[in-house]
């Protein structure tokens, strides 16, 4: 792997868990908002950041979360809708992948390991994945498009 | 309000679970919460506290520290035991209009809370007593043992992330200060407001770190940084007979609580 590509994945990794810690989840009720969640929609544009957002997870996870299964499972799911999202046509369902695989595993995860109601769980996450990603990342990502950004 | 946070919160010490290598430190913690997820009953919690309550002590980390760590926790914790006093089904203890207290879903909620805190609690304290480096280190040994072929780079990235985590959220709280001083308000409104207040904050920050990038990548190529291949270490990880008794221990620790569970 090249200098460079080491660089920009390791400092993606980074901004994730920089902005999940910096920008505690905002919570209103039960539904809550991981900030850094819109950098899921950098795939789209930048393949290289799939390791990085993979990497900010776990690393962000190890300082705060649910522990090792957490840590485990929720990276792996980032992983995974990262690079669904990479392999999305219209920027319009960039931000989808990152909704639906977190509602999915991160519900089971609540349910399995603190026995919640599985489809109250998945509700919930997912409704908190959706207001990131699509009130937060999706115009984020239309600005950087604009900026031309994955040209630099 | 951001200088409060202690990322990599190592807290430097001479306890036999610091000096564990940290592949032991990682394997053992697996091993753990296999352990913790057999037991299901009275014994098997009781056993899993003594566990943790020893494995604390040899630490010499003070249990104030680790109780200040649950504070973020605080609404998952009481969510979940709201969720199973009022929502599983049972023999009644107490009930008030639609409220209904069970027997089983008091019992079923005392065992998720004490999960989930001995859950972060073992994970801080792997955190709490190994560097960043030594953890990465042992990740990488790890993820060679399970044979992912990148381990090098990915434990690579791992560091150079940590050293980065606390550079950018020292400049998230720069710009945010920026931001305001040019009238931007962070803290007011509601969800959707407050998140959409963000992306004035965001976009500096990605172009900021990626020039970071850039220069960090120009430097490594100077120093001919060319990956994993024919590289060798100064401090080279050796297991001891401390990392063997761990591991007795632990062992011993699963065997009983499947006792516990089945017996």
């Amino acid at each position: 792997m090249k200098a460079n590509k080491i660089a920009r994945i390791s400092i993606i990794a980074a901004l994730y868990a920089a902005i999940t810690i910096a920008l505690a989840p905002i919570s209103y009720m039960f539904i809550q908002i991981r900030i850094s969640e819109v950098l899921t929609v950098l795939p789209f544009l930048f393949p290289e950041s799939i390791l990085g957002l993979f990497l900010g997870c776990l690393l962000a996870n190890v300082y705060g979360g649910l522990g090792l299964i957490d840590i485990i499972f929720g990276s792996l799911a980032t992983l995974t809708a990262a690079y669904l999202t990479s392999k999305m046509r219209h920027p319009f369902l960039a931000p989808l992948p990152p909704v639906l695989v977190n509602a999915v595993v991160v519900g089971c995860i609540l349910h399995y390991v603190l026995e919640y109601p599985l489809y109250a769980s998945m509700f919930y996450v997912g409704l908190g994945q959706f207001l990131a990603c699509y009130f937060l990342g999706l115009p984020l990502l239309y600005l950087l498009k604009k900026r031309n950004w994955s040209k630099r | 309000m951001l200088r409060d946070i202690t990322i990599g919160q190592y807290i430097p010490g001479t306890s036999l679970v610091h000096k564990l290598d940290p592949r032991t430190k990682i394997i053992s913690l697996v091993l753990y919460m296999i352990g913790l997820f057999l037991a299901n009953n009275f014994r098997g919690y009781l056993l899993v506290t003594f566990f943790t309550v020893g494995i604390i002590l040899l630490s010499q980390i003070s249990f104030l520290t680790i109780i200040k760590g649950m504070r973020p926790l605080m609404i998952i914790i009481i969510l979940t035991l709201g969720m199973h006093l009022f929502l599983t089904k049972g023999d009644p203890l107490w009930q008030w209009g639609i409220f209904k207290i069970s027997e089983q879903g008091l019992r079923q909620g005392i065992f998720m809370v004490l999960r989930l805190i001995y859950l972060v609690t073992i994970t801080s304290l792997l955190t709490l007593t190994t560097t960043p480096i030594a953890l990465t280190d042992g990740i990488e040994k790890v993820l060679k043992l399970l044979f992912i072929p990148i381990a090098h780079e990915l434990a690579m990235m791992m560091t150079i992330a940590l050293r980065f985590i606390p550079t950018l959220i020292e400049e998230t709280d720069k710009i945010m200060k920026a931001q305001m001083a040019r009238g931007a308000d962070f803290e007011s409104g509601g969800l959707l407001s407050r998140a959409k207040s963000l992306i004035p904050l965001l976009v500096p920050l990605f172009l900021s770190s990626f020039r970071r990038a850039d220069d960090l990548a120009m430097a490594m190529e100077a120093r001919c940084y060319r990956g994993g291949e024919n590289r060798t270490r100064m401090k080279q990880l050796v297991m001891g007979s401390r990392d063997y008794f761990a591991f007795i221990l632990v062992g011993f620790f699963v065997v009983t609580t499947i006792y516990t569970r089945y017996w």
